[in-house]
């Protein structure tokens, strides 16, 4: 137990040091990618989703800012 | 608490924070341009340096180069010298780009990243300023428009010294 401990203290106290998987300002080339975008079309994407708010009077309650209170 | 408070404020403030004054050495590094001639940061001495992160795929990046191509083109005979460094994996994609946007001041290739991780590069686009003794004088970093005038009056300022 006591090893576990301080076996995780030292991964914690050396890991983060050299964190290697971070990716920096300047290598985000292929997430800014059109392919890694969620749609295609954010604007054709914004008025449907206002379409199916109003239809279904859903406005705030899937997952935009201010919870579902339908004041965000 | 009070400290507690103090202390985060600050951390807002810093954050929020987009131009910070630098002092020490600029880091020296040589780069090819895009038509594969060497550029070495040391051999600008004597002349204000401004050094633009950029990459294609970057919005406020594209937003302000013919900007930046312009304040080039004011300041460029009273011994300023812009150096674009393109962070793009390939260079095609700063090809590309800059056939639609051309640009005036010396564009060099940074693939890897090298030079970006040198300067501890935080935030796309970056502009570090260098004064004429070669050190580094201010950051900027992000964009929105406006902040040209920013540049302006820093590169101003650092050829009047």
């Amino acid at each position: 137990m006591k090893q576990a401990v301080i076996l995780l203290m030292l991964i914690f106290s050396t890991g983060c040091s050299s964190w290697k998987p971070w990716v920096k300002p300047y290598e985000r080339g292929n997430l800014a990618d059109p392919v890694m975008a969620f749609d295609r079309d954010p604007v054709s994407t914004k008025y449907l989703h206002h379409v199916y708010d109003a239809r279904e009077a859903a406005r705030g309650a899937d997952g935009s800012a201010g919870g579902g209170c339908g004041c965000g | 608490m009070k400290y507690l408070l103090f202390c985060l404020t600050g951390l807002l403030m810093s954050l929020s924070l987009h131009a910070k004054e630098l002092s020490g050495p600029a880091p020296d590094f040589t780069l090819t341009d895009l038509e594969g001639k060497k550029v070495r940061l040391a051999d600008l001495k004597g002349q204000v340096v401004m050094i633009n992160f950029w990459a294609s795929w970057c919005g406020p990046c594209r937003q302000e180069m013919p900007l930046l191509n312009d304040i080039y083109a004011n300041y460029k005979k009273a011994g300023f010298v812009l150096l674009g460094v393109n962070v793009d994996e390939s260079v095609a994609d700063a090809k590309g780009f800059l056939a639609k946007t051309p640009v005036n001041f010396p564009v060099l290739h940074d693939g890897n990243g090298k030079v970006a991780d040198l300067y501890k590069n935080q935030a796309m686009p970056s502009s570090f300023f260098v004064d004429r003794k070669g050190n580094l004088a201010y950051l900027h970093q992000g964009y929105r428009p406006g902040e040209e005038n920013e540049y302006k009056k820093v590169i101003k300022k650092l050829l009047a010294q």
